[in-house]
């Protein structure tokens, strides 16, 4: 295992030297996986040869029409050999060339030839002259390229910053952020990348190579350390240097926003300042975009807060209302009686009485379905099974309903011997719920029906009005808790009735919906497994 | 028994103008103070602070066979009918109202002040007749099986009384059938189709829904 490693780092190291032989510049090796600058692919030495044969082209052609100009001008192809290798082979080849051109010169078209002697020493002035020019020509051409490349290797920066910070203002959480920056830091920085993001008041870590289980505890110490202090530690910083990885914090405003891991590909050596620059750069990017998840996030809890509360300011407004309703009324027969008892008309005393009896129960059965939505919501609903016959369940709604039914028409169409296991009262609650709705919202005297239809291993009730039904678009909505339908809001209820049948249903593995009919009125259907 | 004052101070207003009344507001209290007072029926309130009305009920049943009326509220279901199985007579759920409560006062005092059981009993459409073997829908007799009979003199013997599914089956069906409740869906289905007017609404013997059922009085 540890034999392994120090293979892979020697080969790591070896990839880098190989690097660095291909130029002094120390972008060059970061720049390789981008750019390619026209001598890239040729070695040293191939460089060299190639300065070489230009000069002897060079010299062939000078050669060819030596008989027709003056050895003087015969410099102007030196020149222009010169210039060429300094643009496209370096430096070190144009000064090659500059002094092969001199010699050449003086070999090949200067009298005497084929010696290094000069007759004439005015042609000394020649070659001072051809050797200066090379000389600073090479220079110059050396520097533009460095500059050309290092503008080059900019603007790569540059664009690889902006895909990057353009990719992370599309996260929208921890784990995106992580997979972003994985997708765009260049493997020049690292062979392992693990983000650590505090979610909870806990660092939650994403790691770019293998599980986050097997990041090693020692590691995610670290990293909290790291977290805690925002100062980066590990690998070549003097906190806990023998470490593995290198633990940037990642710092936005003076605040830590989480911490990213890298392992160097040389630990041995310090990144190049230019590198050093952009991972700065990049930690910066990923700091900023870790800061806006956080917002992000707090911005949604601000809001589900802000929907809770106003949820539960309409709760408190519409339960104080329809519980004040009925107190009004009973306090108000209580101290009528109170008063004026003996001087009453005794038909009016019993209507007062009667009516403040039925208020009473309506504040008991509010109550009752307060209850009844507090156990649903809390899940602890007890669903007692029990085997209970559709049509006892049924009558006995009906029964106990007693004087709400008032003048509606109710047919019963329940097959003898549906025995479906279920909780008795639970269900009776949903009935008769379903059965004052079906009053509440069809006209005096129409007709409600209550069918009950085996199918297969599950039965369906429905309640079926003749009210004017319910607009499409809130035939889903009704279930849901404290709404109401916009059309009934002149009628008073809670918006709680069909959320508890709801619940109460779906405690017993069972469905319930709601249908418009294409000639008016609405069913209600629900379906519970017979067993 | 009942450990909210305004619940006793009601309980007390309804029965003192034709009972005489003893008010305890704890479990504890009421059992030291039964041998003394000597109750002919007692009203017990399920949810007592110190021992649960269950308790209290399997308590009085070593050594008094006093009527005892269990009054619960709707949450505490399973208790109501461990009393009602350990031997309490009859129950009213919270909010119940005086007329309910002198009702079911008068069908438990009936069953102790006779002891011996009723054989005969008369609806406006059904006469039941237990020393003949009798039952007549419309003045004609109708027939039912030895099942369906013996269900409904148990029923009759017990008028006005809720009787649980555990105490129908063990009586009727024996022991081990207490939890087989499809059997007595389905036979109380049958009774029903022949003694009712409208089976969709019985009116003779009706639903205690999750306790069990009870024969009305005509």
């Amino acid at each position: 295992m540890n034999k392994n490693r120090q293979k892979s780092r020697s080969k790591h190291a070896a990839f880098a030297q190989n690097d660095l032989l291909g130029g002094k510049n120390p972008s060059r090796t970061f720049i390789s996986n981008l750019s390619k600058l026209p001598y890239q692919p040729l070695s040293t030495i191939k460089r060299y040869l190639l300065a070489v044969l230009l000069t002897l082209i060079g010299t062939g052609l000078g050669y060819l029409i030596e008989l027709k100009i003056s050895p003087t001008n015969l410099v102007m192809i030196y020149i222009l050999v010169v210039m060429i290798t300094a643009v496209y082979l370096g430096k070190g080849p144009s000064i090659l060339v500059s002094i092969l051109g001199v010699l050449l010169l003086d070999f090949l078209f200067i009298p005497p030839y084929y010696t290094f002697a000069v007759e004439d020493t005015e042609y000394l002035i020649t070659f001072a002259g051809l050797l200066l020019v090379g000389l600073v020509i090479s220079a110059l051409a050396t520097t533009a390229r460095q500059q050309a490349e290092e503008a080059k290797a900019r603007e790569t920066d540059t664009l690889m910053l902006y895909s990057l910070s353009q990719d992370l203002s599309t996260a929208v959480d921890g784990q995106s952020v992580a997979k972003i920056v994985f997708r765009h830091l260049p493997a020049a920085y690292g062979t392992k990348f693990t983000l650590y993001v505090p979610e909870n008041g806990i660092l939650k870590l994403y790691t770019s190579v293998g599980s986050e289980q097997d990041i090693p505890l020692s590691e995610r110490n670290l990293a909290n350390w790291c977290y805690k202090f925002a100062k980066p530690a590990g690998l070549g910083i003097n906190i806990l240097p023998s470490l593995e990885p290198r633990f940037l914090p990642l710092l936005s405003a003076g605040k830590n926003f989480g911490v990213l891991s890298l392992t160097p590909i040389d630990p041995t050596q310090p990144l190049p300042a230019n590198m050093d620059r952009m991972l700065k750069a990049f930690i910066y990017q990923i700091s900023i975009a870790l800061e806006r998840v956080q917002l992000l996030e707090q911005n949604r809890q601000i809001e589900l807060l802000q929907v809770t509360e106003k949820l539960q300011n309409a709760l408190l407004n519409s339960i104080s209302h329809e519980l004040r309703t009925p107190l009004v009324t009973i306090t108000g027969t209580l101290t009528t009686l109170e008063n004026q008892g003996d001087e009453l008309d005794s038909a009016i005393a019993n209507s007062l009485i009667s009516t403040a009896r039925e208020e009473a129960d309506h504040l008991n059965q509010l109550v009752s379905n307060l209850l009844d939505m507090s156990r649903v919501e809390a899940g602890t609903l007890k669903v007692k099974h029990d085997p209970t016959d559709i049509l006892d369940m049924v009558g006995f709604a009906l029964n106990s309903m007693g004087s709400r039914l008032g003048t509606h028409k109710i047919t019963v169409n329940v097959p003898d011997g549906i025995i479906v296991s279920m909780d008795y009262v639970l269900i009776v609650h949903v009935l008769t719920n379903l059965l004052d709705n079906a009053i509440k919202y069809s006209p005096e005297g129409s007709q409600i029906k209550i069918s009950a239809v085996q199918m297969g291993s599950v039965v369906h009730i429905e309640v079926i009005d003749q009210g004017q039904g319910i607009p499409n678009e809130d035939l889903e909505k009704v279930f849901e808790k404290f709404y109401r339908v916009q059309l009934f809001r002149h009628l008073s209820g809670t918006g709680l009735g069909l959320a508890i049948c709801k619940g109460i249903v779906e405690a017993h593995a069972g469905k319930i919906w709601a249908e418009n009919h294409p000639d008016g009125g609405t069913t209600f259907i629900f379906e519970l497994p017979l067993k | 028994m009942d450990d909210e004052r305004p619940i006793r101070r009601f309980l007390s207003a309804a029965l003192g103008t034709n009972y005489q009344v003893f008010e305890a507001s704890n479990g504890e209290e009421a059992i030291a103070a039964i041998p003394a007072f000597r109750p002919d029926l007692i009203i017990l309130d399920i949810g007592l602070p110190d021992i649960s009305g269950v308790e209290v009920t399997r308590h009085l049943r070593e050594w008094i066979s006093t009527p005892i009326i269990i009054i619960s509220v709707r949450e505490q279901e399973s208790e109501k009918i461990d009393a009602l199985d350990a031997g309490a007579d009859d129950y009213l759920t919270k909010p119940f109202g005086a007329g309910e409560l002198m009702a079911r006062i008068r069908v438990a005092l009936r069953h102790t002040i006779q002891p011996e059981l009723m054989s005969f009993i008369k609806f406006e459409h059904l006469e039941i007749d237990l020393v003949n073997r009798l039952v007549n829908f419309d003045h004609q007799a109708i027939q039912l099986t030895p099942t369906e009979y013996d269900l409904l003199k148990l029923f009759v013997q017990h008028a006005g009384k809720v009787l649980t599914h555990r105490q129908l089956l063990a009586t009727v069906w024996g022991p081990g059938y207490e939890d087989d409740r499809h059997i007595l869906q389905v036979n109380i289905s049958n009774l029903r189709h022949k003694i009712e007017i409208d089976p969709t609404r019985p009116t003779i013997i009706v639903t205690e829904p999750g306790v069990g059922y009870r024969l009305r009085i005509p």
